[in-house]
């Protein structure tokens, strides 16, 4: 196990949450913008409108500064974030996947050279060429979201991997081509909102109509087949994180409205302004389209974010970074039977040497390092920020060491999160460690940890 | 605990899907292709608002220029930097991790100035034009710096990388664990000069290949591509000589008891580094011809000094019985086969519109079909 890293006061989850906020967008919109450029940029081409190809150079540079640029930038970030927060996920993710993430990039060495390509290239080469050029881009940005679904379907639904920890039966997992579905219809609405802002801002209205419908149409089509694929891809996830998300977690099920009301606002914007006002469409409505699409990517990945919950590798590494699986086909074994056995202290190397033995004088210590070894990538330690333990303790009812202990008793009994992983004296040293965060002032006996009475 | 359990204790318990050595090669030219780019990035970056701030129509011309192609080369940069990134937490995951983890925000920092920086370059490059504008290249100076914080933390992340002895000790302080992240505990100034100072000499060399990219154009003006690579190729030879001072600074600082300065690979290096300079001093009287040369003995010099790089980790990791070539193997052809192929596929599919760019812009005309 590494060094650990604490946001305090915030939490962790907050550093990935906002990162991945950021990067939503650009990422959504530098696969989907390059279809409707390119479906636009034939019909300018057929029309021999030149309003519409000015226009089309001026949106390629933001989809090249804004989308590819920040989207591979805070993709990284996603990357480091997580590296920071959980090494050990992110070691074995690409110890497993490595070949899958060296595959995701060489779509995106073919993007950065087709999109630059593209932009420069603007009028000074043949249409066709120029068309066929915007045409590979999209395609491999599509390749490229076709790789990272299976990589993303496998967190949730793992499938045979468990077993074999076979790339492919990890890669084409039970929830992969619903999932890729949804993501490609998906794909078509951001296409389709981006086609919005764009027509929106022409002067000519005919082609402003033209544009606009066009846009709509991508649009609603996208929105009602992957409403489709949603609902098969709520099927093929475990029920257990069905529970998570629509019985377990208020959190949760606000998401999943606010996911749902996004939808349905898109739809009555694609069929107002893209149908029927289409010559009236103003950029501040087609604008507040795309912010409402972000609202509901966000809210969708963030239900399939908790819904993984309490692991980081499916059924092979919890959220405390702790391996509880037996992989005998690539010669792994459970930690967590091992150090609840054996303790977790003693097997941590960046533990100081003092705490691996419990005793009355160092309890305290020992508490506090297997509290932030267990719980920190969920929750703060301090009373503020994101799922503060002493306020959720104090919400539950837990407050002396004892009462603190039962609850970690249960630990496991929560889906969304593990168990307890330690030593009896582990697990009281924890408790009493807890107790202080809730109520610094009570009184702790020593020999109740370390003898338990 | 003995270090050497301890670091093969942090390794990844379900091993690597392919021989260490082969992850090894990929990341070493990976890095070579990255760090070009960084140089071009960090070098052009620079040249870019210094020209700014010179008088005179060709410093102008110039200056657009290199604020221009910065921006692709700073986007080039970052996406062949996953890829050594990539490789680098398979065989090296317990040093790449813990030295991370450690400086956690500085890490997470890197993307923010990396992130900052492009997009006050593209601010430069597109409002710099004309005098009221002058003072946009304070947006210049701005990407430059962050470009250079970014380095930095670069540089402290792979130092920290080589001190697993000091890890805990940095880690702990009494039985409080320093969870901040904000802590930097070490770093290489000598090292660290000598990436920057060569970003100089690559920038110069891409100045004359600019001089003789484009001679052959009819609508460019010749004195000018002519000053250009000139300029570039003065700047290229003065950066290297600097840039191999500074790295004689940086060998003394590498403990001798590791006996790198006999090890033949950092021999090769070096030699390849004087082939290039040898080539630059060629070039001075006509630095058009020896463009390409120039550019290519860059290249080979550049994948010479990172492999010794590689070799002197190796020697430094080495002291603690690590080695990459023990690192548990589970044998996946399936997806070995699945990237390989994916990257044939890739350079196929690459080379049209690289075609199409180059033929573009060197004759400034294609044919009907582009290509
Ligand atoms: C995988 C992430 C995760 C980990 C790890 C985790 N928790 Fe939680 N915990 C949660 C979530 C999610 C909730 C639900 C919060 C809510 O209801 O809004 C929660 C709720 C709680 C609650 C309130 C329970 C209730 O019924 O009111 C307590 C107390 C708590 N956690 C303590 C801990 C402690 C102590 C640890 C470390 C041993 C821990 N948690 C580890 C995710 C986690």
């Amino acid at each position: 196990m590494y060094p650990l890293f604490e946001w305090h006061g915030v939490g962790n989850g907050m550093l990935m949450a906002i990162i991945a906020t950021y990067h939503i967008l650009p990422c959504h919109l530098a696969t989907g913008a390059f279809w409707i450029t390119y479906f636009m940029e034939r019909k300018a081409y057929q029309e021999n409108d030149m309003d519409m190809l000015d226009f089309l150079k001026k949106y390629s540079l933001l989809v090249l500064i804004f989308c590819f640029v920040t989207g591979s930038l805070t993709g990284a970030g996603i990357w480091y974030a997580a590296t920071v927060i959980s090494p050990r996920a992110i070691s074995g993710l690409i110890h497993n996947y490595v070949w899958g993430w060296a595959t995701e990039w060489v779509f995106f060495l073919i993007e950065i050279v087709t999109i630059y390509t593209y932009y420069y290239t603007f009028e000074k080469i043949s249409p066709k060429a120029h068309m066929r050029i915007g045409l590979i881009y999209a395609m491999s940005a599509w390749f490229s979201m076709v790789i990272i679904t299976g990589i993303l379907g496998f967190m949730l639904t793992p499938g045979k991997w468990v077993q074999t920890g076979g790339f492919f039966d990890g890669f084409f997992n039970p929830s992969y081509w619903p999932q890729l579905f949804v993501r490609t219809a998906f794909m078509f609405v951001v296409g389709g909102a981006y086609a919005a802002i764009v027509a929106s801002f022409m002067k000519n209205p005919d082609v402003k109509e033209k544009a606009m419908k066009v846009a709509a149409k991508w649009g609603l089509g996208g929105l009602v087949v992957g409403g489709v694929f949603t609902i098969w891809y709520f099927a093929k996830i475990p029920a257990v994180s069905r529970t998570i998300i629509f019985n377990d977690l208020g959190f949760t099920q606000t998401m999943f409205k606010i996911a749902i009301v996004a939808g349905v606002l898109l739809f009555i914007y694609f069929v107002i302004w893209g149908l029927k006002r289409a010559r009236t469409a103003s950029p501040i409505t087609a604008i507040i389209a795309m912010l409402i699409l972000f609202v509901g990517i966000c809210a969708g990945e963030t239900m399939r974010e908790m819904a993984r919950r309490p692991y980081l590798i499916p059924h092979y590494m919890l959220s405390n970074q702790m391996i509880d699986h037996d992989m005998k086909a690539k010669g792994v074994t459970s930690e967590v039977a091992k150090f609840d056995k054996t303790g977790v202290l003693p097997a941590y190397y960046f533990a100081p040497d003092s705490v691996k033995k419990i005793n009355e004088s160092n309890f305290m210590a020992a508490g506090r390092i297997l509290t932030k070894l267990e719980c920190i990538s969920c929750h703060t330690l301090e009373t503020s920020g994101f799922l503060s333990i002493p306020r959720l303790m104090v919400g539950f009812g837990a407050k002396t060491p004892s009462e603190v202990h039962d609850f970690l008793d249960a630990l496991g009994d929560y889906d969304y999160m593990p168990p307890f992983v330690g030593t009896e004296t582990e697990k009281r040293a924890m408790a009493a460690y807890i107790a202080s965060l809730v109520d610094p002032n009570q009184k702790i006996d020593p020999a109740w940890v370390v003898a338990g009475k | 605990m003995e270090l050497a359990h301890v670091l093969n204790g942090l390794r990844d318990p379900m091993g690597v899907p392919f021989y260490p050595w082969f992850f090894q090669v990929l990341m070493v030219l990976t890095f070579a292709l990255h760090i070009i780019f960084v140089n071009l990035a960090i070098g052009g970056t620079f040249m870019a608002f210094y020209e700014h701030y010179k008088k005179g129509e060709y410093n102008k011309k110039l200056s657009g220029f290199l604020a221009r192609s910065s921006t692709v080369n700073l986007s080039a940069a970052v996406v062949l930097g996953v890829a050594p990134l990539l490789f680098v937490q398979v065989i090296y995951d317990p040093f790449w991790y813990v030295s991370t983890v450690l400086s956690a925000w500085w890490a997470v920092g890197f993307l923010i100035f990396v992130t900052v920086a492009f997009l006050a370059l593209y601010a430069f490059y597109l409002k710099r034009k004309g005098e009221a504008m002058k003072g946009f290249g304070f947006f210049g100076v701005a990407s430059f710096v962050l470009l250079l914080l970014a380095a930095f933390v670069m540089n402290l992340i792979s130092v920290q990388f080589l001190e697993p002895e000091k890890w805990k000790a940095w880690y702990l302080t009494g039985t409080m664990m320093n969870t901040s992240g904000t802590t930097i505990y070490d770093f290489r100034i000598s090292r660290y000069l000598h990436y920057i100072v060569a970003s100089f000499a690559i920038t110069g060399v891409f100045m004359m290949l600019y001089g003789w990219f484009f001679s052959k154009r009819e609508d460019m003006d010749k004195d000018y591509l002519h000053w250009v690579a000139s300029s570039g190729a003065k700047l290229a030879l003065w950066s290297t000589v600097v840039a191999m001072i500074v790295g004689v600074w940086w060998l003394l600082s590498v403990p001798s008891k590791l006996n790198f300065v006999s090890n033949p690979f950092l021999i090769i290096g070096v030699l390849l580094g004087v082939v290039f300079l040898i080539v630059l001093i060629l070039a001075q009287k006509e630095p058009e011809k020896y463009a390409m040369w120039s550019a290519l003995f860059a290249f080979v010099a550049v994948l010479g000094m990172s492999t010794a790089r590689e070799v002197l980790r190796m020697v430094y990791l080495g002291k603690f019985n690590y080695s990459i070539y023990t690192y548990k193997l589970n044998l996946n052809l399936g997806s070995t086969a699945l990237f390989l192929l994916t990257f044939i596929m890739g350079i196929i599919v690459m080379a049209y519109p690289l075609a199409v760019a180059w033929k573009l812009g060197r004759y400034g005309k294609t044919n009907e079909e582009g290509a």
